[in-house]
């Protein structure tokens, strides 16, 4: 890229001073990002005993896998029935978080592509609606999914957890598939037309196969809402073995016995999913998402 | 041939949107409505008869209808006022910071230094948290015995014993909302900085030339011209601030007493801790009211301002 197109009033030499100062804020921001993080880290391969020790020391004296050892039951000890439902609420998440980002890409984009592109009835209305629901509090609906979902036998599925979780976030997926096809050009699909295509056509051969970005970042974040998702799971679906990873780590957290680092292992390794997802599309997601301008 | 065509276009655009909507309906518009009948009536979980709407197998209970009662007995309880008015304050402060700390960040990534990718991938590590992860997280660094805070400042002999973040309510709702915005500055600043780089350079070399400093230029050039996005950002951030509850969950279950107990918390606990899905909903859905309200000032700011052509 060329170094000249860098925006921001700084494209004049420093002075030295002034450098100073700015990797001295540069580093305070990344420290601020990360130190809390990385400590997570440190905390979940020490023992609770050193993290304990007075004076506190930031590198561990001893460095343990046991923690992880622990919840991932290769180790037996005191707490391993709840430490040991990390795994299964781990498969449970994915299972969830992969079925609702499916559905979201297939659903939401192609609404997200009739928002972009056409006129028609009660557009304006419907699109009102859809904010609406992304602004909404998600809580307000959990009452009545409790009760459906108990006439339906649906508590305590992942069923119930998928639909329930597609109601929060297809609103997201329209959106921002909506601000994505907002920047390809409509002459693309035009072409098409004329080329012989029907509407249907033009999208999947034409349109779908350039919104590459759009699409990961409509299902990189789809996939993280339904990965961090924690109120829905722990209400709905409260019989061991059933929820998802959230509920399973607040669980050990409320718990006497259990050493904080081994939850910090459990929490460590919850995080690291969705967080590696997030780093390894990040481009394509922060597109996205200013384009979208969701809630966060 | 021209009204056959614009017919056909709306039936393919229902065809495209229609799924989805349909979807929404059944998942987000049928609870929303059948919250807002529950939180008219005396719900009792326990029993089994009195009226339903009964479709083939499905029986899906519509309890006794009490009028405004739910509300009435809701808005009488002090509890009530109270959490609503550390709610506001928690949305206040929250919003503060999160705009005023996600806008230094931006100013900061918006210069030109080595590493400046690295930093704006680093920028998402605290928002891809959950935010059980985050309040975990933050209880490693806050708690009173192995925190690790606690352990720098008493190493450094900067206090004399430790910290307890969490025993004085107070202490406690600050804590949550600079948490809070660990988690959701970074957003805000990915807003800012997109805002910044659709800035002309010119406006800045023209007030180079004029003389201007940094801050000058920052008070007479970017904020002017970032003025949407901070409107933006105040509105998602209120937004975000009022439905706040999973950290509340793991940092303070509401407590010490009542004094993190939010609007959200109080609905969530009432629904959900007691099962008084009556009161409960009727307490959300004063919230959901206020959402309502925010989401007509979002709409006039994002399709006014940003997409006049949507």
């Amino acid at each position: 890229m060329a170094r000249a197109r860098y925006r921001g009033g700084n494209y004049r030499r420093r002075s030295a001073g002034s450098r100073v100062i700015l990797y001295a804020t540069v580093t305070a921001v990344a420290l601020w990002l990360i130190a809390p993080f990385a400590w997570l880290f440190v905390t979940s391969i020490s023992y609770q005993k050193n993290l304990l020790a007075r004076p506190f020391t930031p590198v561990p004296p001893e460095v343990t896998l046991d923690n992880y050892r622990m919840i991932l039951g290769l180790v037996r000890f005191h707490a391993e029935g709840q430490a040991g439902k990390i795994l299964t609420s781990m498969w449970n998440s994915l299972v969830v978080a992969v079925i609702v980002t499916a559905v979201n890409i297939v659903v939401g984009t192609t609404a997200g592509y009739a928002y972009a592109r056409f006129r028609f009835p009660l557009k304006t209305l419907s699109l009102f609606a859809l904010l609406f629901t992304r602004m909404l509090p998600t809580i307000v609906l959990i009452p009545a999914f409790f009760l459906v979902f108990r006439a339906l036998g649906l508590q305590n599925t992942l069923t119930g957890l998928v639909i329930a979780y597609a109601s929060f976030t297809l609103p997201f997926t329209v959106w921002i598939m909506k601000a994505y096809f907002e920047t390809i050009p409509g002459d693309l699909d035009k072409s098409a037309l004329v080329d012989g295509c029907n509407r249907f056509q033009a999208y999947c051969r034409v349109v779908l196969p350039v919104s590459g970005p759009g699409l990961v970042a409509g299902g990189a974040f789809t996939f993280m809402l339904c990965w961090n998702e924690f109120v829905v799971a722990q209400i709905l679906n409260t019989k061991p073995g059933t929820t998802t990873l959230p509920p399973v780590i607040a669980g050990m957290n409320g718990q006497i016995n259990i050493d904080y680092s081994v939850i910090a292992a459990s929490g460590f390794l919850g995080a690291l999913p969705a967080v590696l997802l997030v780093l390894l599309f990040q481009k394509y997601m922060v597109q996205g998402l200013t384009a979208g301008s969701v809630k966060g | 041939m021209k009204t056959r065509r614009a017919l056909s276009e709306s039936a393919v655009a229902w065809l495209f949107a229609g799924p989805a909507l349909l979807a929404i309906g059944l998942v987000v518009v049928f609870p929303l409505l059948y919250s807002l009948w529950l939180s008219f009536t005396d719900v009792n979980l326990l029993r089994a008869t009195g009226p339903a709407i009964e479709l083939f197998d499905l029986r899906i209970p519509l309890f006794r209808w009490i009028g405004a009662r739910n509300y009435t007995q809701v808005l009488g309880d002090p509890l009530y006022w109270d959490s609503l008015w550390r709610t506001l304050y928690f949305v206040g402060a929250f919003v503060i910071e999160a705009a005023v700390i996600g806008l230094a960040m931006a100013l900061v990534l918006n210069e030109r230094f080595p590493g400046r990718p690295l930093m704006r991938s680093l920028l998402l590590v605290p928002w891809s948290l959950s935010r059980i992860v985050v309040g975990l997280l933050w209880i490693g660094i806050l708690d009173f015995e192995f925190g690790a805070l606690n352990g720098l400042l008493l190493r450094a002999h900067l206090i004399d014993g430790a910290i307890a973040f969490f025993k004085d309510g107070w202490s406690a709702l600050n804590v949550l909302v600079s948490v809070y915005m660990w988690n959701q500055a970074p957003f805000a600043t990915l807003l800012f900085l997109a805002g910044m780089q659709s800035i002309s350079e010119d406006l800045y070399a023209a007030a180079e030339v004029d003389g201007a400093g940094y801050w000058r230029r920052l008070w007479y050039v970017t904020l002017p011209a970032l003025r949407p996005i901070v409107f933006l950002v105040l509105v998602l951030a209120t937004v975000n601030g009022f439905l706040m509850l999973d950290l509340i969950y793991v940092l303070t279950m509401g407590g010490p007493g009542y004094d993190t107990t939010t609007v959200s918390w109080h609905g969530f606990k009432t629904s959900f801790t007691f099962f008084k899905f009556g009161p409960g909903t009727a307490i959300l859905y004063t919230l959901t009211a206020l959402c309502l309200l925010l989401t007509v000032v979002y709409h006039a700011l994002v399709l006014g301002r940003f997409e006049p052509e949507g």
